[in-house]
């Protein structure tokens, strides 16, 4: 099953949908637990084992969702959870974690539901470009269906009720990637985190939490679940994001008509390395990737597309060139192999 | 400051005071002015040195009050004490937030500036609730659109809570 994965990538990456030269992609997911189970820190192996399977038997047998890709993740080797997690179908936790648990996704790798990560279910839905609406819809109606086949924990109160009281109440985090390079070059990017910071929204690396930033990629969402519906928290984020978005224009305008040598320089400089180089790091690729993406948005660069650079930017992470190569290699090996790999994709 | 300039010392109440203590025993706090000499004969029986235990206790009072309260406080049904979660941060299961709510609430309010949900309901959990979920979203619109001043919207708005609350004669039970 993992196997077809290989060769492909999923929907959100192909550069579509409102601002997707800045917005790669929209993401939403939802935390909820069942009734009469512990919390996954508090429970035992037994009780694990039988909220993964319940979870897992009613997703086989609802009309609407049988049709998803199920995978346990205790059967599976580090390497293709790893590799899960590059694609974003599972979250870093989920991999690393040990238990009974498991990943629900369908086939264009929109939605997604993990049993047994920090809840019981974190459903998601990842859409391409800026599309809160659209994954807020789709992601709702999944709800929906999954709140039929199993029974929510949810006081009148505090909400849908989570393991981590940061979570409680709606359970939602919404979550825009955007691609900020001008911001990054022209030293603007503090400023605005500070103060996307004040109207109650994160700043992350791509990978969630405490993840590092990686090819000028950052992770919008919002902090509150509590206490704000989630039409107004698809409403705070759709009133800054555009505003981080015209900002970043404005970076890219003025270093196209004060800089432009300079930038053109840059950016087929970069392109330059992705197409010669014989070893590339993955964050080198990263770094590299962003200028050329930028060079492309700027029509400095006209070769190549941006569904190319974006699935670039996940197809070249280590479990994804393992998975390809088809063995398991060492870090210097698979810079190689990237390198190998960047120029046939460029070619 | 300027106001200390003129105080007398309160025991002997000629001199001016110079010395400024504060005493804090449980949750009394008693502010103490006195002038040196007064203070100088006060000082033993006032100088009682706190042990490291009052110390930490006084300390975990002025940042989170409600700790000692609910430092007793166990789940019954998963066995996490409160303590545990606010060493640990996660809690154990959907009823420690019934049990350890007077702990949570204002932790709650610290993260997310409120605690009371609004939004989703499961449709499980009843029509009344849904109904009322939707009356307090519709007053916060209220609100917006007042404060817009779009004053054919806010109508609009009142109406429909008007109706819903007529319905269900859930208007009662939000107050």
């Amino acid at each position: 099953m993992l196997r077809e994965l290989y060769n492909r990538t999923g929907e959100w990456l192909r550069g579509t949908g409102p601002e997707s030269d800045i917005v790669i992609s929209t993401r939403i997911r939802l935390a909820r637990n069942l009734t009469n189970f512990p919390f996954l820190s508090r429970a035992n192996d037994e009780q694990k084992k039988d909220i993964e399977k319940l979870a897992r038997e009613r997703i086989k047998e609802n009309e609407l969702t049988k049709n998803l890709h199920y995978i346990r993740l205790s059967q599976i080797s580090p390497v293709d959870r790893l590799f899960l997690m590059e694609r974003r179908l599972i979250s870093r936790e989920h991999a690393g974690s040990d238990g009974e648990r498991g990943v629900a996704f369908g086939k264009a790798e929109t939605i997604s539901v993990m049993v047994n990560e920090e809840d019981h279910l974190r459903i998601q839905v990842i859409y391409s470009g800026f599309e809160l609406r659209g994954a807020w819809k789709t992601i709702d109606e999944l709800d929906n269906i999954l709140e039929k086949e199993l029974h929510y924990a949810f006081s009148p109160r505090f909400g849908y009720l989570t393991a981590c009281p940061t979570n409680v109440g709606t359970g939602m985090r919404a979550s825009v990637m955007m691609h900020l390079p001008a911001l990054g070059l022209t030293h603007h990017i503090e400023k605005v985190f500070s103060a996307v910071g004040k109207l109650g929204l994160v700043v992350r690396g791509i990978y969630g939490e405490g993840t590092q930033v990686l090819g000028d990629l950052y992770q919008i969402s919002n902090q509150f679940t509590l206490g704000k519906s989630e039409i107004e928290i698809v409403e705070i984020m759709e009133s800054v994001v555009p505003r981080i978005t015209s900002y970043e224009r404005m970076a890219r305008s003025a270093l196209m008509t004060e800089n432009k040598d300079q930038l053109e320089d840059r950016v087929w400089r970069s392109y330059g390395m992705l197409k010669m180089a014989r070893m590339l790091s993955s964050e080198e690729v990263m770094h590299l990737l962003s200028q050329v993406r930028l060079g492309v948005n700027l029509g400095l660069i006209n070769d190549v597309s941006i569904e190319t650079l974006n699935e670039l930017f996940i197809l070249t992470l280590p479990a994804h060139l393992q998975k390809l190569e088809g063995k398991e290699m060492e870090a210097t090996e698979r810079n190689v192999i990237r390198a190998s790999f960047v120029r046939k994709r460029l070619g | 400051m300027g106001e200390e300039v003129d105080m007398k010392c309160e025991s002997c109440n000629k001199k001016h005071a110079t010395v400024h203590l504060t005493e804090i025993s449980g949750n009394e706090k008693r502010e103490r002015h006195l002038c040196e000499e007064c203070a100088h004969t006060l000082n033993n029986q006032l100088v009682k040195m706190p042990s490291p235990a009052d110390i930490l206790t006084s300390l975990i009072n002025q940042v989170a009050p409600e700790i000692e309260e609910m430092s007793k406080t166990v789940c019954p049904a998963c066995g996490l004490s409160y303590l545990e979660f606010r060493s640990q941060g996660r809690l154990g299961c959907p009823m420690d937030y019934t049990t350890f709510k007077k702990g949570l609430v204002p932790l709650l309010e610290k993260m997310h500036g409120n605690s009371q949900h609004i939004g989703k309901v499961p449709s499980r959990a009843g029509k009344e609730l849904v109904v009322k979920n939707e009356i307090l979203q519709l007053r916060k619109e209220l609100d917006k659109a007042v404060e817009k001043e779009d004053y054919e919207k806010a109508a609009k708005i009142r109406d429909r809570i008007f109706e819903l609350s007529g319905s269900e004669n859930a208007e009662g039970t939000l107050q």
